[in-house]
Order: structure tokens, then sequence, then C-alpha cells
């Protein structure tokens, strides 16, 4: 049974995520439409805030990883890192995409490169992107994984930054609507309920993806390590 | 007790998945040849390219002429004194000439001399002024062997010489000359550490060395080298700033300057530029040095040939970098669009075109050079991460449009 965990984890996010896109479209209540431009379009809110909070969460396994690669040599902090890569590009992507739908429906335009939350969570992506196709490009050894690790440590910086970016420059990207403090905006209950049945379902789902990421990476491992023992290497 | 040029403390090097060199020791002393000649991948080349500080050593640490040049905590200093280095990939630059490769060896020790009796000793006078890239593959390493000992040939006082497979390629009267130069240099107190299976190598080794254990041999006495340099501290800045490689090559025209051009170019293909307001102008004008620099270093980019990065990385702690060309380059295309676009040349323009393109070739080398450990760093995806560099162009365009 425990060697299912992850497809549990996984089946239980991926029913969690369809609650949240059904709630969010047909239940949660509309915004007012004198504040936005599109508001029927806000509802992409329920799928984009719950990616970018798991793309955050892969990001920090990233660093975890990283940092334990880099520092111990540990095998597990690398399997850490490969799988906090691949579930932050795939979070990071359904956040981008999501916000680009938004932002052509709202903004008028899918992307603003002077929009400082756009841009770092957009590199934050593109970081996971370069990190999973250079892993592919490069034979497994310590030169690929210090060298990765390295920018995966760097590039955890952008994770704080990207989250107070909108505090500090709002330029087009919302400003906080949870955790904004007395001033700052505020939810009407039931959207705060979509929403964090959003954020658990992804968290769920994500860390159920990160389990078989690392899975496979260890697999991947003891066959080349197979492969070495008939090349008649150690 | 003679000095010790090298010594190698409980090194562990780390090399794929493996690892290469476990608790490694190894003390070479003036008037030492030391030859190592385990099986293939024992870590032969791996030693070589620890003592040139080529690789990051998982435990211990490395010093030359006692001093530390690199260690598991990361500290990497520059060598005190120079040091011979020939690795098994050359490190040589097509473009460069023999003679400007040899003088650059020779900028390097601080010394000059006249390079003519040396080339003649293994065939290479009459090729003194032709590219290395026109040379054959024998020829190519003759100069890159020749490299590797000049430190020694030039300084009476002892150096440490690192050949890597230095017999590789070399013909019979070569190779002679090596083993004669190898011997007088020893007689005359410089140090070896040759990584090679080659007979004529083993037979110049006073120590053998099979990276478990070593076995001395005796050598006959030899006629000690006569140094043959005299200090001049010729400065390295034409090298140093790339202008030399640039000249030679016109890689940055090529590179950076038709980027640029093109970009240009392309702009006004399809754009009147008298209806567009004056922030989107500026960006125009801008768009050229700022794609310009996301084309990179063009030093760098030649220095990927046969290594030529590592060879330069073991002996300074900065590469050649474009620092000199990517201004000027910037200022002028810069000029260029504000001629196309605003109908007048604009100085201001121009020097934040200049900025613009130096500071985006400054990035794009960081993270390049950042790849260079990998064993495939022209296969990854580096440029990927190129597009945090349009916020703050973006942020550039949107401030030099209120100037």
């Amino acid at each position: 049974m425990r060697r299912r965990i992850p497809e549990v984890f996984l089946g239980i996010g991926f029913i969690g995520i369809m609650s949240t896109l059904f709630l969010g479209l047909n239940w949660a209540p509309s915004v007012s439409i004198d504040a936005f431009e599109s508001p029927a379009a806000q509802r992409i809110f329920y799928w984009h805030v719950p990616s970018a909070w798991a793309a955050f969460i892969a990001f920090g396994v990233l660093f975890v990883g990283s940092a334990l690669w880099f520092f111990k040599r540990s095998p597990f902090g690398w399997r850490l890192h490969v799988a906090g890569t691949e579930a932050g590009l795939a979070c990071g992507l359904m956040t981008v995409w999501s916000g680009c739908v938004w932002g052509a429906a709202e903004w008028g335009t899918p992307w603003d490169w002077t929009d400082v939350r756009l841009n770092t969570f957009g590199l934050l992506t593109l970081l996971a992107l370069f990190l999973v196709l250079g892993r592919q490009s490069q034979p497994d050894g310590v030169e690929t994984r210090d060298t990765f690790s390295t920018f995966g440590l760097y590039g955890f910086v952008l994770v704080p930054f990207t989250y107070i970016a909108t505090r500090i420059w709002q330029i087009r990207h919302p400003g906080p609507v949870i955790g904004a403090g007395d001033d700052g905006g505020s939810l009407q209950s039931s959207m705060a309920l979509v929403l964090l049945i959003g954020a658990l379902s992804f968290t769920i789902f994500i860390i159920g993806h990160m389990m078989i990421s690392m899975r496979i990476t260890h697999l991947e491992q003891r066959l080349e390590h197979a492969q070495k023992r008939l090349d008649g290497g150690n | 007790m003679p000095a010790s040029l090298l010594s190698l403390v409980d090194i562990e090097v780390r090399r794929g998945m493996g690892v290469v060199l476990n608790g490694f020791n190894l003390e070479v002393a003036s008037k030492d040849v030391v030859v190592l000649h385990g099986k293939n991948g024992a870590g032969k080349s791996t030693v070589i390219e620890s003592c040139a500080r080529l690789l990051p050593l998982e435990k211990g640490s490395i010093h030359h002429h006692g001093s530390l040049v690199v260690d598991s905590e990361g500290r990497r200093s520059l060598a005190k004194h120079p040091f011979g280095l020939t690795l098994q990939s050359n490190g040589l630059l097509g473009d460069e000439t023999v003679e400007n490769h040899l003088s650059t060896v020779c900028s390097l020790s601080g010394m000059k001399t006249d390079l003519l009796p040396l080339l003649d000793a293994y065939g290479l006078a009459h090729r003194r002024y032709d590219r290395i890239g026109q040379l054959s593959g024998g020829q190519v390493r003759k100069v890159a062997v020749l490299a590797g000992l000049l430190p020694a040939m030039l300084s009476p006082e002892p150096r440490l010489v690192l050949l890597d497979e230095p017999a590789t390629g070399l013909d019979e009267s070569a190779l002679a000359a090596l083993s004669l130069n190898i011997r007088q240099l020893r007689e005359a107190g410089h140090g070896f550490v040759i990584a090679s299976h080659h007979p004529e190598m083993m037979k110049c080794a006073t120590r053998l060395h099979n990276l478990e254990s070593e076995t001395l041999q005796e050598q006959p006495k030899a006629q000690p080298w006569q140094a043959v340099g005299v200090v001049e501290n010729i400065s390295l800045l034409s090298t140093r700033t790339g202008h030399r490689y640039l000249r030679s090559t016109r890689a940055g025209i090529a590179r950076n300057g038709l980027t640029g051009l093109l970009v240009l170019g392309a702009l006004l293909a399809f754009i009147d530029p008298v209806s567009l307001d004056k922030p989107l102008l500026v960006g125009f004008v801008l768009a050229a040095p700022f794609a310009a620099g996301l084309a990179g270093d063009p030093v760098v980019y030649l220095m990927r040939e046969q290594r030529a990065g590592d060879w330069w990385r073991a002996h300074v702690n900065r590469l050649p970098a474009a620092d000199f060309f990517a201004p000027i380059l910037g200022f002028i295309l810069s000029g260029l669009g504000s001629i196309l676009f605003l109908d007048a040349f604009n100085w201001k323009l121009s020097l934040i075109g200049a900025a613009v393109l130096w500071v985006t070739l400054l990035c794009v080398r960081f993270i390049e050079l950042s790849t260079l450990r990998l064993a495939r760093p022209n296969a990854v995806f580096i440029r990927l991460l190129l597009p945090i560099l349009i916020l703050p162009w973006a942020l550039v365009v949107e401030y030099t449009a209120t100037l």
C-alpha cells in the first residue's frame, strides 16, 4: 500500500483540481462588473492562483534539493532537485498560460515586459525549463549536478522577489488579495473557499507528482548503474 | 633539499559519477620528472587538470611553490610563479598565429625572447606567422608542447611544467627535441608532471607513477638548459580585452555587429519612423545594441575552440573578453539607429546604447561561463534565461524617452 501513496496523492489532487474548476466556473459568485474589464475571465484565477502556489512549493523543493546536493552531495537531494524542476515547470507553465489568458481578456495584452511580477515569475518558469532540458542534454555526473544545483540555489532568490514584487511595484499584475493586511484586498467567503480547495488540491497533486518523479529518477539511476556494471565499470 | 614546486595533499576529484582520485598525494620538487602512466581512465589527465586549477576538489588542496592555488573549500588563487601547461586538447585558438600565441605565453611569464631558434628546433620556423588553424594536427601539437615548455625555457628560476600526452602526434625529430628539452630543463632545476604512455617520455622520468605507486629511475647527466628569457613586463591589455582576437577574426563584427544591423534593417523594413511616437522610436534605436549584446561575447565564443578557454582559465582568473569592443559597437549601432529613426545623430542615445550593449554582453557572458564545466556546454539551453534582460532594457527605454 505504501508504494501506492504517490498515486493516491495524484488521484486525490486531480479530483480536487477538477472540483475546483467546477466550483470556480459554476458555483463561485462573479466579481463586480465595474471593477473589471472582463469579469467572466476572472474565474481563471481559481486555476491561476493555486497553480502559482504549487509552483512556489515546487521551487522551494528545488532549492532544498539543490542545497542538499551542492553542500552534502546527497543523492536524495539530487532526486528532490529533479522532482522540483519538473513540478515547477509544470505548475509554472500552468500559471503563466492562465495568466496570459486573463491578461489578454482584462488588459488587452497577454504579457507586459515592464511588469516585475510577470517577468520574475516568467523567469522562474524558464529556469525550470532550462534545468529540465539542460539535464536531458548532459550526461549525468558531478559536473552536471553541480552546475544545475548552482542555478537552482541562485534561482530561488527570485521566489521571495516575485512574492514581494506586487507590494513594491504594482505595474500591471494585481496586488495581493490574501494576506494583504487590513487595507488590502478581500475575498467573499465562498470565493476564498474555492481558492482554498484549489490550493489544497494543487498541493496534494504536486506532492504526488514529485514523489513519482523521485521514484523515476531513482529507477533511472539504478538502470544506469546496472548498465555501467555491464560495461565493466564500478 | 630541492624546492617544492607542486604538492597535492590528499586530493579527491570526481568526474562524471565516479571518484577518479581518492586521497591522492604527490610532491614534485625541482629536478623531478614525474611521468604518470596508469591505464586509460585511471586519472592521469585529471591530475594534470587539477594541478592547473581546472577541476574543483572534493577534498584536499594543491599548492604551487608552497602557495595554495586550489582547495576543496572553493579557494582558487593564481599561481605566484608562471607554469607551463599543455592540455590534451591543445587549448589553442585557430585564428591566432604561432608567434602570437607563444608571445602571449612569454607575456604571461613577464618575459620576452627570440622565438625563432625555439621554433626551429621543432621544425616550425617557417610557420611562425601562420595561423594555428592552417597547421596540420602534428604541427598544432608542437605549438601546444612548445607553449607548455616556454615558461621553463625562459626562466632561470625553477618552474613547474604540466604536460598531458605531449608525445601524441609528434614526429620523430620533434619527439627527440622534446626529450632533449625535458632532460636539459630538468638539469636546470625545473620540475615536470607528464601524463603519457609513450616509451620516450617514460625514459625521461625520474619517477614513474601509476597513480598507486611509483618507481624511481636514474637519469644520466645532461647539459643544463640556459634560460633564454629577458625580463620585460609586456602589457596583455590587447589580449585580455579580446582586441587581438577580434582584430584577427572579426568575430565581433560577424556575430554582434551583424545581429545589430539585421535588427535595424528588419525594423526599417516594415515601419515608417515618421508615424511613431518617441518612446517607440527610442526602443527601436536601443533594440539594435540590445540584440547585439544578446548574441553573446564573441571572445568567449572563440575560446570554446580546442578548450582555449580552459588554457586561459588555468593561467588567469578572468578570461579575455570583448570589453572595449562592446561599448564601441553599441555606440555605433545606436548612433546609426538615431540617424535612421530620429533623423539626427544623438550622442546621449549613443552613449546609452553603448552602455546597453556592454551590460547585456556582460550578463550573457556571466550566464554562459557558468555552464562551461558541463560535459556538453553547447547543448545546454542557456539562452532560455535571457528574457530576464528584457525588463531592465524596457525600463531603460522608458527612462531614455523622457530625456
